[in-house]
């Protein structure tokens, strides 16, 4: 039982880890219509800048995540600016292209700065809490307290502020938000920002437990892409509910079967839910 | 006062419109009457910046329009509720009206002019909670003139507004626009009900095959012989 516990908080933290990046991914294919590739990369540049600034310069780790989520948010805008934008009446293959040609510069880019050896984030929360018997780490706590703060502040970003309200706007009818007087290419560059900065707060958070390099973005990839299209492209409570139900199921297999199982845990959902329910657990009805 | 000079639109090489000239007077209500396929809608698509011209000017107050992208043209002043209405469905009503006002997002202007339009358009209120996707058709397009409104525009467009509703919406949905425009508001209205349409009109101007065929005042083409048969059914 108590294993049980232990297991079901590093399950959640995962999760809120998984949310962050998500999220991000998710109102990215909304706005723009493309599946955003280099979306592990920039959450690999994102635990570089962190470490960076916590390291090197030696800000406090607060601080160190919330200036690389800044850094993080204007290289997204310039991504879309400079990248997406000029392809927006080019056929979809050609974002592909321009994701992974941006994933492989972001990669080269830390790998040139940073090396290409793991690097270690001390971690600047110690100690851990006694629940229910379970023994666990306050960076995990951490994590699960961060993600449900963030997540709360986004959810009244989209729904209740008017800029916010604008990405919902683009996703739900283009012609019709262009018509209100909202430019899809400044509310393209907002979502890529923000899907840059919540998934530096993702990257920022879990480092400390995992290890940094260049190409720690590629797992994070196809975990983020397997829970969109488990929660139905573009949808933000399917983008939770997915990440969640993911990590869990992850953890809990890592932990009763083996942790080979728990890696491929991701997968094996991903398979049954594109030939039970390919258009995710809560589909948007996708009119093309 | 919108000006349209001659202008050609077209979708990759055919052109939609040859040499279009339509003008729109401040504060009057001017029609456009056409067939299905006669380029109404392409014209108010170029008018709203979703589509450009490959020549002819495009002026409205005196400023050229003619490469303005649609968010700028919003702000100027012309607002389009576009055929198939373009409604965000999943959000609620009340929403959809907010959201008109995001050219301006003035507070006080926004809660006047959203009274106004609850007064234009009273059940609203009772349906301001629900998903603006779930109400009826006529509801529906009352929600996209009233979302256009909210911009306070000094020119509202609208492409057919009475399409696929029953005859009696029809008359309350072009009565309301009647009031819109008695408000001070400058209307540009395309609309195949001719003689509805042409009896609350200033102004008319009937298009065939891209091409404007008859432009006169409303009283003048409710009697033209052409007109008249054509639309009129006489």
């Amino acid at each position: 039982m108590t294993l049980f516990i232990q297991q079901l908080f590093n399950g959640i933290a995962l999760g809120g880890i998984y949310c962050l990046a998500a999220i991000g991914l998710t109102l990215v294919f909304g706005v723009l219509r493309i599946p955003n590739l280099a979306h592990g990369a920039l959450y690999m540049l994102g635990a570089y800048v962190t470490y960076f600034f916590l390291t090197t310069v030696g800000v406090p780790y607060v601080a160190a995540i919330g200036i690389a989520a800044l850094i993080l948010f204007v290289l997204g805008v310039l991504l879309e600016r400079l990248v997406f934008h000029p392809l927006r009446n080019a056929p979809h293959t050609h974002h592909m292209i321009a994701a992974i040609g941006a994933m492989f510069f972001f990669q080269s880019v830390a790998q040139v700065i940073w090396g290409a050896d793991f690097k270690r984030m001390e971690t600047p929360i110690s100690g851990s809490l006694q629940i229910l018997g379970a023994e666990i780490s306050a960076q995990r706590i951490v994590i699960i307290v961060t993600a449900v703060i963030v997540l709360g502040l986004l959810t009244w970003f989209i729904k209740r502020s008017i800029h916010g309200q604008t990405i919902e706007a683009i996703e739900q009818d283009r012609t019709g938000a262009a018509l209100v007087g909202i430019n899809p290419a400044m509310v393209s560059m907002l979502t890529l920002g923000l899907s840059a900065l919540l998934v530096t707060i993702a990257a920022g958070l879990v480092s400390p437990i995992n290890l940094l390099s260049p190409t720690m973005g590629a797992a994070l990839n196809l975990k983020v892409f397997a829970i969109i299209i488990l929660g139905g492209l573009g949808s933000l409570p399917g983008a939770i509910v997915g990440s969640f139900a993911l990590a869990i199921a992850e953890t809990m297999t890592s932990t009763y079967i083996s942790s080979a199982v728990g890696e491929a845990v991701a997968f094996i959902v991903l398979v049954a839910v594109l030939a039970i329910r390919p258009t995710g657990l809560f589909a948007k009805a996708v009119q093309r | 006062m919108l000006s349209l000079e001659n202008i050609s639109v077209g979708y990759d090489a055919t052109d939609v419109l040859h040499g279009v000239s339509v003008t729109a007077r401040p504060g009057e209500l001017t029609v456009i009457l056409g067939a299905n396929g006669s380029g109404k809608t392409t014209l108010f698509k170029t008018i709203s910046g979703l589509l450009r011209t490959r020549s002819g000017s495009i002026e409205y107050n005196g400023q050229t329009i003619r490469r303005t992208r649609p968010s700028s043209i919003v702000k100027l002043g012309i607002a389009q509720c576009p055929e198939g209405r373009h409604l965000f469905g999943k959000m609620s009503v009340e929403k959809n009206l907010r959201l008109g006002t995001y050219p301006h997002r003035n507070r006080t202007r926004t809660e006047e002019i959203l009274s106004d339009v609850l007064d234009l358009f009273p059940i609203l209120k009772e349906k301001a909670a629900q998903p603006a996707g779930s109400l009826s058709g006529g509801q529906q397009q009352m929600v996209s003139i009233g979302r256009a409104l909210m911009s306070d525009p000094s020119l509202l467009i609208l492409d057919e507004p009475s399409m696929g509703l029953a005859p009696l919406v029809v008359e309350q949905v072009l009565e309301s626009i009647a009031q819109i425009n008695r408000n001070g508001i400058g209307v540009l209205l395309s609309e195949q009900n001719a003689r509805a349409s042409l009896s609350i009109a200033h102004r008319g101007y009937v298009l065939a095959e891209g091409r404007v065929v008859l432009a006169d005042d409303a009283d003048k083409l409710l009697d033209n012989p052409q007109v008249q048969a054509a639309y009129l059914g006489l």
